[in-house]
């Protein structure tokens, strides 16, 4: 059975569909890569499956569970964590930063302090425990990103570019992270523009444009796609569509 | 978390100010001190929404909500006012819900204009409900000495009744600030989208804030009408004493800290009744061109407050002691 | 059936000033993207001015308004200027202390300067009225209904056609695309409180012929102006316009019907319903609401 299941998810801003008539399903344990060029919508499926945004149509489904219309933090608890393409760590220390998703579910704060602390160590940032946000390089704020949504334990982790704006040693720190995120238990679904971390890590690969689902296949599969390729040359093709 | 020595110091303000009305029975002192010790409370009440980044200038409501019950159910009903009490908080906390509601819409400065609303809707009912509020008038609380009524020969019974609120209330601020809805109000007031999507229901934090703020409030309502004996809308709803003064109590020690709301009612309350006096002789109003002034100021000079310029100071001979204990702690 | 229709037609009239009041409050509010927690104190003053004008050189009001105006414009602009401009970037927390320190301090100095008295300016005119279908229309309220509703006319035509408020609206659409395609923004930003706030002084001069002026009566139009533009939804004219006249209705009806004294509670009341069953306004809302606070 999968994991999650989205059914001809539908988002209109004004006259603009950001996202027309998506469906897909993902596997638990799976590693999908989202790609597309800017604009296709990506951020809008996160924010649509978050709860950010409201949908006008379609549903979603986390495991045997509809989610299409619960508020954002019903779906947090309800196991989709999710990161913010720019970094959003609250004014706090960064074990604090992490203690917050803790206490969302567990009002014992010393509970808490040691929950966090093990997801800062698991993510190997335990010595910025005491640092405050904004003191760190953008590398280390992206880490505590993805320390906070681990925290929710989540059983769906949407990664929003963890690794747009790093350095190619940077990229190459982190690229293994995701697959130690899976083995934390929670499946993946992540947006990147860094072509070679999404071939390497990711098993599934699915490609939006303007707001569809163009592709979807192993990362070689849709290489070789033509509807891919002219979607990011930007030329337009009627019959590229799913 | 505060280092030992503060706490100590803490400890030691507390007694010398338990002895200060065996030492000085100037009435004066006493008035002063006592004013000082409910603007701390009020300021403090007035935080805790502000944890949450939500600015409320409408406390007003919540204080005139406590100080109107408790006053007519004692003048009316014989009630008395230490239960009256039970009952004031009650309807405040309703208060606090009729006025969370556009809170579930409306954030920020909306808030705050909802607030200030809010307050003026009920200073009106109270000036035209004239069978139960007396209209303009206000209400008298007859002198009949007794701790059942709440009313007494001297200063000293308030002075320690607002000395344990006081300190009550603050420490209840702390152990809120640190619980775990001290943490969602304080996401959520740095990003709430954020908070929402890791998980924290940040509309019932804020509510919750709202709620233990309007409780407090409505508590000090009461001590403060049997204190002054006397009670009418224009200044039990009223924007600037009750409103507006702890607001700036609290923007000037240091918004949604917990130590900001004591230091800010510890400086501007004795100010203010210096000025009140002085001032309101040579030239009404005058006193209010220098509170717009200091906001003003305030805002542009020091907008963390005055904590911001202590913090520092404290936090790092707090580290250097600190710091190879917590280092044998973690290893 | 009469009284209702009589009390229809002041309530319309006297919110055709409301709408005056709060539209230059939304136009100040989509151009700046600022709480004017002082907006009030603009209405004091030139009720001020106004009621001066007349008293010391016995100019009428209506005419006062040719002074008034351009001194309300100049106010704005350096209002704009001195105080809005360098809290811009800062916090809504700041913002809002910052304005209202600003409404206290000019409440209080007109407190000191003019004292605390209602004060009010009596015409030939102030109490005459005339009959329409047995209906008694009074003419000071006529006239500032009127008036009222050529200046906002004036003002759309302004926005519409002229470059300087196609600029303004570009702003209001979208403020860094705006500032992309060369709109000099903080010159407009000075042009948007100049205007915003000699259209909420005009409301005042037509309010003094039948309304007292005292230093703190702002607070009444501050709140006022803000339940207007939010039940009409912000950074639209047209349900400024008409969310004016609607509450001009209710105060009619409310102080006619339930109690002078509650008039004011009873359209709060209604804010705060309507913000619970429909939080976009009464007429949509525009751009921009979510990031002061109102979703």
């Amino acid at each position: 059975m999968s994991l999650l299941k989205v059914k001809n998810l539908t988002k209109r801003f004004g006259g603009l569909v950001a996202v027309n008539d998506l469906s897909f399903e993902v596997s638990p344990g799976e590693i999908v890569g989202l790609i597309g060029p800017n604009g296709a919508g990506k951020t809008t499926v996160f924010n649509l499956l978050s709860g950010i945004h409201s949908c006008d149509a379609g549903s979603v489904t986390l495991g045997d569970r509809e989610i299409t219309h619960l508020a954002p933090h019903r779906r947090s608890l309800a196991g989709i964590g999710r990161t913010f393409q720019v970094v959003r760590p609250f004014e706090m220390t960064v074990l604090e930063n992490v203690m917050v998703p803790a206490l969302a579910r567990n009002k014992s704060v010393a509970k808490a302090r040691e929950t966090a602390f093990a997801v800062l160590k698991m993510m190997g940032i335990e010595n910025l425990a005491d640092a405050l946000p904004g003191n760190l390089t953008l590398a280390q704020r992206k880490r505590i990103e993805v320390a906070r949504a681990m925290a929710t334990k989540p059983r769906l982790l949407l990664l929003d570019e963890v690794l747009a704006g790093l350095n190619p040693t940077e990229v190459a720190e982190n690229l293994p992270l995701i697959r130690q995120l899976r083995d934390q238990g929670a499946t993946i679904i992540f947006i990147e523009h860094v072509m070679a971390a999404v071939m390497k890590v990711s098993e599934r690969v699915l490609v939006m444009a303007q707001g569809a689902l163009i592709c979807c296949g192993t990362p070689s599969e849709v290489t070789n796609d033509e509807c891919v390729i002219k979607a990011y040359l930007g030329e337009e093709d009627p019959e590229c569509s799913l | 978390m505060k280092p030992k020595h503060l706490r100590t110091f803490g400890a030691a303000i507390f007694i010398l100010l338990l002895l200060v009305p065996v030492f000085f029975k100037s009435t004066f002192v006493l008035h002063i001190y006592t004013l000082i010790f409910f603007y701390i409370a009020l300021t403090a009440a007035w935080n805790i929404p502000a944890f949450g980044g939500q600015l409320s200038l409408g406390h007003a409501s919540f204080f005139g909500i406590g100080a109107y019950t408790a006053a007519i159910l004692y003048v009316k009903y014989g009630v008395s006012p230490w239960f009256g009490l039970l009952i004031a908080v009650g309807v405040s906390l309703l208060g606090g819900v009729i006025l969370s509601l556009p809170l579930i819409r409306l954030r920020g400065p909306f808030f705050t204009l909802a607030s200030i609303a809010f307050t003026e809707v009920l200073r009106m009912v109270a000036i035209d409900w004239r069978s139960m509020t007396n209209g303009s008038v206000g209400i008298n609380i007859p002198f009949k000495p007794g701790f059942k009524n709440m009313t007494f020969t001297s200063g000293e019974p308030f002075y320690y009744l607002f000395l344990a609120t006081a300190v009550i209330v603050v420490l209840l601020t702390y152990r809120i600030r640190n619980s775990a809805l001290g943490f969602h109000l304080r996401a959520a007031a740095s990003d709430d989208e954020a908070a929402r999507a890791l998980g924290v229901n940040t509309s019932l934090a804020q509510f919750l804030a709202l709620m233990w703020s309007a409780g407090l409030t409505g508590v000090l309502g009461v001590f403060y009408v049997f204190y002054n004996y006397v009670m009418e809308p224009n200044t039990a709803f009223s924007l600037d004493l009750f409103s507006l003064q702890p607001a700036l109590n609290g923007i000037i020690g240091g918004m949604g800290t917990v130590w900001g709301p004591v230091i800010g009612a510890v400086l501007m309350t004795p100010l203010g009744e210096f000025l009140r006096f002085y001032l309101s002789t040579i030239q009404q109003g005058l006193h209010y061109v220098v509170y717009g002034l200091v906001l003003i100021l305030t805002v542009k000079f020091i907008p963390g407050g005055i904590l911001s310029i202590l913090e520092p100071l404290i936090s790092r001979k707090k580290k250097d002691r600190d710091k190879p204990k917590e280092k044998e702690e973690r290893s | 059936m009469d009284l209702y229709i009589q009390v229809l037609v002041s309530g319309l009239l006297l919110g055709g000033v409301y709408a005056l009041i709060s539209i230059g409050l939304n136009l100040i509010f989509g151009v700046v993207r600022i709480i004017n927690f002082a907006h009030g104190e603009m209405v004091m003053l030139s009720m001020y001015l106004t009621f001066w004008l007349h008293h010391l050189y016995g100019m009428d009001p209506y005419l006062a308004a040719i002074v008034v105006l351009p001194v309300m414009f100049l106010f704005g602009v350096a209002f704009q200027r001195v105080v809005v401009q360098p809290i811009l970037t800062t916090s809504a927390t700041m913002k809002i202390f910052t304005t209202v320190g600003v409404s206290l301090l000019l409440q209080n100095l007109v407190l000191i300067f003019w004292k605390g008295d209602f004060r009010t300016v009596q015409t030939s005119y102030s109490m005459s009225a005339f009959e329409v279908f047995e209906i008694i229309v009074s003419i000071p309220r006529f006239v500032a209904f009127v008036a009222a509703l050529l200046s906002i006319i004036i003002l759309y035509a302004f926005l519409k056609f002229t470059f300087a408020g196609k600029a303004l609206r570009a702003i209001v659409e979208d403020n860094a695309v705006a500032r992309l395609m060369g709109v000099n923004v903080e010159r407009h930003y000075l042009l948007a409180f100049g205007l915003g706030c000699a259209f909420s002084g005009l409301g005042g001069v037509l309010l003094m012929p039948f309304n007292a002026v005292y230093p703190t009566v702002g607070v009444t139009y501050t709140l006022l102006a803000f339940v207007v533009v939010v039940l009409g939804g912000l950074g639209s004219m047209s349900g400024t316009f008409l969310a004016g006249l609607f509450i001009g209705v209710v105060e009619a009806f409310g102080g006619t019907f339930v109690s002078p004294a509650l008039k004011e509670a009873i359209y709060f009341g209604i804010f705060i319903l309507v913000l619970l069953v429909r939080p976009q306004g009464l007429f949509g809302m525009g751009r921009g609401t979510e990031e002061v606070g109102l979703k």
